[in-house]
């Protein structure tokens, strides 16, 4: 009854191209904001439900703001360009080697600048990587990208200058001191983590809703038609892997700085990879929406495997409920392949559609 | 008002076919895929502001030769002359560029986005704000988006798709995607624009709605096109010069009725045995 949007009329072509045209949309993003931006950290400060705890930080919400970013990246290339790529876990360890490096190598340099330099640097990389895509297309693009998670694994692992030649191949992460604010308590963490997704959510958003999000689209849906329109597929492939490699990297560079603190080579494997592309099926390709819901659902589904049934008196094994992971997540996206390919997102969008008409629907 | 303003009431010129200069030849093209040969030295021109039809039997190659005007293939022999320059092959970028549009014989929209996204993807080229910019969408990049959407809108109201903007393309009715993809190519402001069957799989109501479109753009836009089409009475009305093709040779070219009456045409489509 109140998802109405009957009366808000745009007058405007700037009030109908904005991101949420609906107001009640607008307001309850407001709400959620409000709560994440101000209200957590409260709830934080004062230790009050679990909100109080460490817990609900380092376990649930700081990796899921992050895995949302790196599954924001991922979606601009796979989602939206419809460039299959199983090399995120490759781009979130160039991320974090990058920054490591560039604040150990180069000291003077402020943490922000390291962080975003090892985006850029992901992004040189997606870029070389990239370009076999002017070539092939679906399963063999996704092999060449495999190449990649294999070569970093590799590379980190073997080349010790990336570690600064730690025996065990382990690193530290520096002190996460951001112009004078020093991040240190699990509740500051989260505040910094959620900057850095509202800042690059919104970036991810209007990239894809302008000329460049149309030119990858097209891409995606119909290549020769693109080309034969003026789109130039070199640029616009190579700039979706660019803008894709910069996101996962500044992920995984906020992965290993804010969320690990220590890391080791393989801690960016293949198997990284393939959760970040889970995500951005199970939540939806080619919607921004859908990254949060992905990530929110892969994060969230072990843990409730684990809780859950521990509450009710049925206590799983480590093993069983790692098998059922497994299990239900190969299960959910065969039926979602099969049912909506375009994940929670699309059934979030059709339930908002149905809302609209309720009480009433004709 | 630059490029952005195209005017939908732009009067039209009226000199006869014949005497208005040569807008894009097409001089002693031959085209092969391995031994076939799909095209054979074929020269015709096309006149601004005029509609000329390509027609022929199945496989006479009026697809390709489409294919080669906007440089999706590229000739092993001959010249095609746009503007005034000459190429020996054309590449897509360049011929859209340089204002070359098409439509598809099987629409080639891009299905997953809506009738508005997909004309906007039409003013890709006149669009410059970098990828920074559209980060930001703030000031000038919203603006330049805004002062686009405003041609598109123009360009829906035209072809009277109002209801459909926001509805994603795939779900559409063919002949309405027949339209959204001319709308696409419109969007483009060509010089040129190619047809290839616009008309094909549409009832006869959908043909005279399309046909209408077509004469109001070549008349008002001052647009030059070819079109491929096999409904003879369309192409005889609409047309004022019509080349004909069989097996890859150019076999007759001229004004309908002088292609009407032309025997190799009488032949090729009713079939002789030589």
């Amino acid at each position: 009854m109140l998802y109405r949007e009957a009366g808000q009329f745009k007058t405007s072509y700037a009030g109908d191209m904005a991101i949420f045209p609906i107001r009640q949309d607008r307001i309850g993003l407001a709400i959620l904001l409000a709560f994440a931006f101000v209200v957590v950290p409260l709830l934080a400060y004062f230790e009050i439900g679990p909100f109080g705890h460490d817990y609900i930080f380092k376990a649930i919400l700081i990796p899921f703001l992050i895995l949302s970013l790196a599954a924001i990246g991922l979606n601009i290339l796979t989602g939206y360009c419809g460039q299959i790529s199983l090399g995120g876990g490759a781009f979130m360890a160039i991320g974090a080697y990058a920054a490591y490096n560039f604040s150990l190598r180069i000291p003077e340099l402020p943490l922000l600048f390291s962080i975003l330099l090892s985006g850029g640097m992901a992004a040189f990389v997606g870029i070389l990587f990239g370009i076999p895509s002017l070539r092939i297309k679906g399963l063999y693009l996704a092999v060449a990208t495999l190449a990649a998670q294999f070569f970093f694994d590799w590379l980190f692992l073997r080349v010790p200058w990336f570690t600064n030649y730690t025996p065990s191949g382990s690193v530290n992460a520096p002190e996460l001191n951001f112009f004078g604010w020093v991040v240190n308590t699990p509740a500051e963490r989260y505040m910094l983590a959620l900057m850095f997704v509202t800042v690059f959510a919104v970036i991810a958003k209007n990239l894809t809703r302008g000329n460049i999000g149309r030119q990858w689209m097209a891409i995606r849906d119909m290549d020769i038609a693109a080309e034969l329109m003026g789109i130039r597929p070199l640029y616009a492939k190579l700039s979706a892997f660019a803008i894709s490699s910069f996101f996962i990297g500044v992920a995984g560079a906020l992965w290993a700085f804010v969320h690990l603190g220590s890391w080791e080579p393989l801690t960016f494997n293949i198997e990284r990879s393939f959760q970040l592309l889970f995500m951005v099926i199970i939540g939806g390709l080619g919607s921004i929406l859908g990254c949060f819901l992905g990530a929110a659902f892969i994060l969230i589904l072990p843990i409730f495997l684990d809780q859950v049934p521990h509450a009710m008196g049925v206590p799983l094994s480590v093993e069983t409920v790692s098998h059922l992971v497994y299990i239900i997540t190969g299960a959910l996206i065969c039926f979602l392949l099969i049912v909506e390919p375009h994940g929670f997102a699309r059934l979030w969008a059709i339930a908002k559609e149905k809302l609209r008409l309720w009480p009433f629907p004709y | 008002m630059t490029a952005v303003a195209m005017t939908l009431d732009r009067p039209a010129a009226v000199p006869k076919a014949e005497e208005r200069e040569i807008l894009l030849s097409v001089e002693n093209v031959s085209l092969s895929f391995g031994g076939v040969k799909a095209i054979r030295d074929v020269s015709f021109d096309i006149r601004k502001g005029e509609i000329r039809a390509i027609i022929g039997p199945n496989g006479a190659g009026k697809t390709s030769m489409l294919n080669v005007i906007n440089g999706f293939y590229h000739p092993q022999e001959g010249t095609i002359t746009f503007k005034g320059q000459r190429r020996h092959r054309m590449a897509p970028y360049i011929a859209a560029s340089q204002g070359i549009a098409r439509t598809f014989q099987n629409v080639a929209l891009f299905k997953g986005m809506s009738t508005l996204d997909n004309i906007m993807t039409g003013r890709t080229l006149k669009m410059r704000t970098g990828i920074l910019g559209q980060a930001v969408y703030w000031g000038w990049s919203q603006k330049e988006e805004i002062r686009h959407r405003e041609v598109v809108e123009r360009i829906i109201d035209f072809l009277e798709i109002e209801h459909i903007r926001k509805t994603p393309v795939g779900k559409l009715p063919y002949g309405l995607q027949k339209r959204v993809e001319l709308g696409r190519a419109l969007a483009m402001e060509p010089e040129l624009l190619l047809l290839d069957e616009p008309m094909a799989g549409m009832n006869l109501e959908e043909k005279q709605d399309m046909c209408r479109f077509i004469l109001d753009v070549n008349d008002q836009l001052g647009t030059t096109i070819a079109l491929i089409e096999h409904d003879m009475g369309v192409v005889m009305d609409l047309s004022d010069r019509v080349v004909v093709l069989d097996h890859g040779v150019k076999i007759a070219d001229g004004t309908p009725d002088e292609v009407q009456r032309n025997q190799n045409v009488i032949d090729a489509y009713l079939g002789v045995t030589r």
